[in-house]
C-alpha cells in the first residue's frame, strides 16, 4: 500500500516538474500523427466526417431508425457519441495502451519519466477531442440547434476522461512493452468496446443486468456524459449511480496503474 | 518502488540462481538482493563526477516474450540470470576524460545507460553529479519521423532551454553537423553518419557537465572525427567538462582521453592512465 502511495506521489511530482514539456510533446505528437500526409490537418476532419456519414447512412437510410432523440437531431446524438469514441478507441487500440513502443527513444535513450509519456500522449488525443467538440458546438450554433447551460460541464467531462485514460495508459503500457501479445490482446478489445458500449445505441435498451454492468464501463460513461451535455441536458452527477461507479473505476484503475508501474517501470528500458 | 520479486517467492529464485552460479559459472553472483541506490544531482562543483560502488546489473533472460510476460506474474517461469555489470566500481573525477574500453558484451553500454539514468542498477550505488548529455548508440534520443530541426527543437525543450535560447543554438548545431538541406528531412532518411553528426552537434552544444559518447565517432569520416575531437578538447578546456568515451578501438581513445578503464565481463580489470589501459586492452 505504501509503495502505491509513494509511486502515486512520485508520479504527480514528475508530471508537475515536466508540465511544460508535456504540453510541447503533446503538440509534437499531433504533428507526428498527421506528418507525411499532403493534406495534413484536413485528415483531422475527414476521418470523423466519413465515419459519421457511413453510420448515418446505415441508420437513416438502411435501417430507418434515425428519429430525433429527446427532440434533438439524430445526427447530433450520433456525433457526440462517436467523437469521444475516437478518443477512447485511440486509447484502447490506437497506441494509448502501448505508448512505450511509440516513444521508445524517450524510454531508452533519454532519461525521461515514463508516466509523463502516457500523460502527453493522452493529452494529444484529448486535444483532438476538444477540437471536434468545439467544431460540433460551432455547427450547432450555425444550424440554430438548441444548446443549454449544461455545456459548461464539458471541461469537467474532459478532465475526468483525461484522468481515467491516462491511468489506463500507465497501467497497460508497461505490460505491452514487455509482451507484444498483450498489446495485440488490448487492440482486439477495441471493436467489442465500440459495439457493446452504447456508442451507437441507447443503453436504456439493455436489460437491467446489462445496464448495471455498463455502469462500470468507462467507454459507456464517456458517451453518456457527452450526451448528457448535448442531448439530454442533464448534469452528469445527476445520474448518481453512473457517476459514482465511474469515480470508483477511476480509483480502481489508479491502483492497478500504480501497481503495474511500481513493479515494472525499471524493467521496461531493459526489454524494449 | 521495486521490480524485484515478492518476498515469499524471492528465496526460490535466489536458490535457483545460486545453484546455477555454483554449477555453471562461479563468477555469476546473485545480484537480485540488496539495495540499489542512485544519487543524482546537478552539483557541478562536486570534485567527483561519477562514482560506481559495487554495482550489479542483472538481466533476466526468458525464452520468449510470452514467458517474460508470465514471469512478471509468477516466479515459476524458467529463466537465465546474467550479470551485464558485475561488481563494478570506479570513480570519475571532475574534468577527467575517461575511456571505457572493452570488447563487445563487456558491459560498456550497460554502464553508460546506468550513468545517463535510462536504466537502473540491480544492486550497488551510483552517484552522478552534474547534467549529462549523451549519445547512446548513435542516437541522442531522436524521433525518426520528425525532421532534424524538429528533433533539435524537441531535445532543447527537454533539456530545459527557452524558445529564445533554442533559436540561438539551432543554427550553430546545423552548421556544425554539416547537414545542409537534410536538416528539414525526417531523421529516418538519415544515414548512420548523418545521425551521429547531428547527435554530436546537439550533445556537445548544450553545455553539459558530463558528455557521454558511445561509438558515435566510429561512423563519421576522419575529417569529421577530427572536428569532433577539437570540439571536445575545446569545451573541456573551457568548462571543466567531464568526458566519458566508449569504444573498442584504443586508437581513438588515445586521441583525447587521459584515463582509461578496461571492462571485461561486466567488471573493471584495469584502471589507470590511458596508455596503460590501451596496452592492457591490446594484450588481453
Amino acid at each position: 500500500m505504501l509503495v502505491l502511495i509513494k509511486t502515486f506521489l512520485q508520479m504527480l511530482h514528475d508530471n508537475w516538474v515536466w508540465r511544460k514539456q508535456t504540453w510541447e510533446l503533446a503538440k509534437i505528437d499531433l504533428v507526428k500523427t498527421y506528418r507525411g500526409a499532403a493534406l495534413g490537418w484536413i485528415w483531422l476532419f475527414v476521418k470523423p466526417a466519413v465515419y459519421i456519414g457511413v453510420y448515418y447512412f446505415t441508420f437513416a437510410v438502411g435501417m430507418r431508425t434515425a428519429a430525433p432523440i429527446n427532440h434533438m437531431p439524430f445526427l447530433l446524438w450520433m456525433a457526440v457519441g462517436i467523437f469521444p469514441w475516437f478518443f477512447m478507441g485511440d486509447m484502447i487500440g490506437g497506441g494509448g495502451s502501448d505508448v512505450y513502443h511509440r516513444y521508445s527513444f524517450l524510454v531508452n535513450r533519454i532519461r525521461f519519466p515514463l508516466s509523463v509519456i502516457s500523460t502527453f500522449f493522452t493529452l494529444s488525443k484529448m486535444l483532438v477531442l476538444v477540437g471536434t467538440m468545439l467544431f460540433t458546438i460551432i455547427m450547432c450554433l450555425i444550424l440554430k440547434i438548441k444548446l443549454t447551460i449544461h455545456l459548461i460541464q464539458l471541461p469537467l467531462v474532459f478532465a475526468l476522461m483525461m484522468y481515467f485514460w491516462t491511468m489506463w495508459s500507465i497501467w497497460l503500457s508497461p505490460l505491452s512493452a514487455i509482451s507484444r501479445d498483450f498489446s495485440k490482446l488490448i487492440g482486439t478489445l477495441s471493436t467489442p468496446f465500440f459495439w457493446l458500449s452504447g456508442v451507437l445505441f441507447d443503453l436504456k435498451a439493455l436489460p437491467h443486468v446489462g445496464r448495471i454492468i455498463m455502469y462500470f464501463n468507462p467507454v459507456a460513461w464517456g458517451c453518456v456524459a457527452m450526451r448528457d451535455c448535448f442531448i439530454f441536458h442533464k448534469w452528469i452527477w445527476h445520474s448518481h449511480h453512473e457517476f459514482i461507479c465511474y469515480l470508483f473505476i477511476c480509483v480502481v484503475v489508479t491502483v492497478l496503474a500504480m501497481h503495474s508501474y511500481a513493479r515494472l517501470h525499471k524493467e521496461v528500458p531493459d526489454v524494449l | 518502488m521495486s521490480s524485484r520479486p515478492k518476498t515469499g517467492a524471492k528465496l526460490s529464485v535466489k536458490a535457483r540462481a545460486m545453484r546455477a552460479a555454483t554449477t555453471e559459472n562461479e563468477r555469476v553472483s546473485w545480484a537480485g538482493e540488496g539495495e540499489a541506490k542512485v544519487i543524482r544531482d546537478n552539483d557541478k562543483n562536486n570534485p567527483i563526477a561519477v562514482r560506481f560502488s559495487n554495482v550489479y546489473k542483472t538481466y533476466y533472460l526468458y525464452k520468449n516474450d510470452k514467458q517474460r510476460l508470465l514471469g512478471t506474474f509468477t516466479n515459476k517461469i524458467d529463466h537465465k540470470v546474467i550479470n551485464a555489470t558485475d561488481n563494478l566500481s570506479f570513480t570519475i573525477n571532475r574534468g577527467d576524460s575517461l575511456a571505457l574500453l572493452g570488447l563487445n558484451g563487456a558491459g560498456k553500454s550497460t554502464a553508460l545507460k546506468m550513468i545517463t539514468g535510462v536504466c537502473y542498477p540491480t544492486r550497488g550505488t551510483i552517484e552522478v553529479h552534474g547534467r549529462i548529455s549523451a549519445l547512446l548508440e548513435l542516437s541522442a534520443g531522436f524521433d525518426g519521423n520528425l525532421t532534424g530541426r524538429e528533433n533539435l527543437e524537441m531535445r532543447c525543450q527537454l533539456w530545459g532551454f527557452t524558445r529564445d535560447e533554442t533559436e540561438a543554438l539551432i543554427p550553430q548545431m546545423h552548421e556544425f553537423s554539416e547537414l545542409g538541406d537534410y536538416m528539414e528531412q525526417p531523421i529516418r532518411t538519415y544515414s548512420s553518419g548523418m545521425k551521429a553528426r547531428l547527435g554530436f552537434a546537439f550533445a556537445s552544444s548544450i553545455n553539459p557537465d558530463i558528455l557521454v559518447i558511445d561509438e558515435a565517432l566510429s561512423v563519421g569520416d576522419k575529417r569529421f572525427r577530427k572536428k569532433c575531437e577539437e570540439r571536445v578538447k575545446d569545451i573541456m578546456a573551457k568548462d571543466n567538462l567531464t568526458v566519458l568515451f566508449v569504444t573498442h578501438s584504443p586508437e581513438q581513445a588515445l586521441q583525447f582521453c587521459t584515463r582509461g578503464i578496461v571492462l571485461q565481463h561486466g567488471s573493471s580489470v584495469f584502471e589507470g592512465d590511458i596508455e596503460g589501459a590501451c596496452q592492457y586492452y591490446d594484450e588481453h
